[in-house]
């Protein structure tokens, strides 16, 4: 076998993955929010809003990595729906817009049953944007570290625990007690979510340790690479989960949760970045060339 | 209707290069690219093969294998990528996004990106014979033009040692059938799942 590090896909893919997530989880969770937790029309449609803004940041590093960025239009041409998660990720991104859209106008005009329509079915495509990534890398049957289905569930998890995090920034600063409520239930979604995800990058390393050779090669590269050591897992994931369970035990320390939040939103990037760095190919002996 | 593969005999192979000098005059592919190794349809690689003392060097011919299940096709959003009638798996360069996904979905390195500096220097050198004229993701087509007009691939004519048996797998009859029928010739890679219709002997 011939191991080989992908490097078609770089910065600007994991800037993609990493904003595209965060929009995605941000819309959703937003959403939920004023659904359910009675947060008011205006923080609904300013996180369906913010989450669209996002999501449309993350896109423009999407366009600017074709091979001819002004080519970007064929990307509504979906023929390719059947089988292809770039083209099932157009249709789902579009739902968001259209969705997101549609709500925000329905709530600003208090159209209550319909407001609710939109809202679930804006959730439902800013949840598709957060899994469809992982999807997109796992239909990659060349590079097996990608190719297993614990990728899609990890980015999905990640992405709700940044959006979280976001969201936690936007909660702290407003004054009222739905907000005080919704803070700390954002806060145990999190603690959750960050517990989630460092069982499954243990099934997913404790896989890779039993795997073939690229696979391996893969493991090794990020287990040699102190940004996912340091930065992601302990500075991304293992800090942020003691500070915001700490946190959540005491009255009053909102700072100390917003603080593990930006170190949740760094290790989230970095994720998607190593994630895509560490790709590697498994060739036939003989076809790297 | 054929189903075109080819037979890649390695120890036929002389090491030559020449499929790879006429596949990218015939073809008009990056042969400037500083990263000599980067941009071909087809390339030739020296290998060391066994262990100490029992060493033979080889070279080893590869090619878009023409998969019957490609992944590269059920990536492709725009439908860009397809498969023609003769089995033989091709893009659509007005429908390429240029996204490079195919790029990464191909467990067999078939696949480069054709950039706009390419496009410059394949006028450089063509002239008004250029014959590209987008940008796109490029790959082996089986000279699919040449079979039209009832020639073989290029790299196959030109083959000095016979390395590259080119054919139809459902005519019996053909070299190319016959080898892969008798299970002389193997796939790479079967594994992976994309059934490609190039074979080896090694
Ligand atoms: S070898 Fe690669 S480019 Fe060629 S058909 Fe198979 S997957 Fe597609
Ligand atoms: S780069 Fe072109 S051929 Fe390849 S997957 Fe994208 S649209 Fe299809």
């Amino acid at each position: 076998m011939d191991l080989v590090q992908q490097h078609t896909w770089g910065w600007f893919i994991a800037i993609y993955l990493f904003f595209g997530g965060l929009g995605g989880a941000t819309m959703a969770l937003g959403i939920l929010g004023e659904l359910r937790f009675k947060m008011g029309k205006w923080f609904g449609i300013g996180t369906a809003m913010l989450g669209l803004a996002i999501l449309s940041f993350g896109l423009i590093w999407l366009v600017l990595d074709l091979i001819d960025p002004f080519r970007f239009l064929l990307a509504f041409w979906v023929k390719g729906i059947g089988h292809s998660w770039i083209a099932r990720g157009m249709v789902i991104i579009n739902g968001a817009y259209i969705f997101g859209v549609l709500y925000a106008l329905a709530a600003f005009y208090g159209w209550e049953t319909f407001k609710k329509w939109m809202g679930y079915l804006a959730m439902f495509c800013g949840f598709g944007v957060t899994t469809y990534t992982g999807l997109l890398l796992n239909a990659n049957v060349g590079i097996p570290f990608w190719h297993t289905p614990a990728l899609p569930v990890l980015f999905t998890v990640s992405a709700f625990s940044t959006g979280c995090a976001l969201l936690m920034w936007v909660l702290a600063a407003l004054k009222s007690h739905e907000a005080d409520h919704y803070f700390h239930f954002i806060e145990g979604f999190d603690i959750f979510l960050i517990s989630l995800e460092l069982l499954v990058i243990f099934a997913y390393f404790d896989f890779a340790r039993l795997g073939n050779a690229a696979v391996m090669k893969s493991a090794q590269l990020l287990l040699h690479n102190p940004m996912f050591t340091i930065g992601f897992l302990v500075m991304g994931l293992i800090m942020p989960l003691i500070l915001e369970a700490y946190a959540s035990t005491k009255e009053h320390s909102k700072g100390l949760a917003v603080f593990a939040s930006l170190l949740v939103l760094v290790g989230g990037f970095l994720l998607r970045y190593l994630i895509v760095w560490a790709g590697v190919f498994q060739y036939p002996h003989g076809l790297a060339g | 209707m054929a189903r075109y593969g080819m037979v890649m005999d390695v120890s036929s192979c002389l090491g030559c290069r020449a499929c790879m000098a006429a596949c990218s005059q015939w073809n008009q592919t990056p042969f400037w690219a500083e990263d000599f190794e980067g941009k071909w349809r087809t390339r030739v690689t020296p290998l060391e093969e066994g262990k100490f003392p029992e060493v033979r060097k080889v070279f080893f011919p590869t090619i878009c294998m023409h998969c019957e299940n490609p992944p590269c096709h059920s990536v492709c959003p725009t439908g860009a990528t397809y498969i023609n009638k003769d089995g033989i798996v091709l893009i659509d360069y007005d429908l390429c996004l240029g996204c490079g996904y195919c790029i990464e979905a191909c467990p067999y390195d078939a696949r480069y990106e054709y950039e706009k500096e390419d496009l410059e220097k394949d006028e450089f050198y063509f002239g008004e014979d250029a014959r590209h004229h987008q940008v796109h993701i490029d790959k082996c087509t089986f000279c699919v033009d040449r079979l039209e007009e009832g020639l073989e691939p290029s790299c196959a004519a030109t083959c000095v040692g016979h390395a590259r048996i080119f054919g139809d797998l459902d005519d019996p009859n053909s070299e190319a059938a016959k080898l892969v029928n008798s299970g002389k010739a193997k796939p790479l890679g079967e594994y992976m799942g994309a059934k490609p219709k190039v074979y080896y002997i090694k």
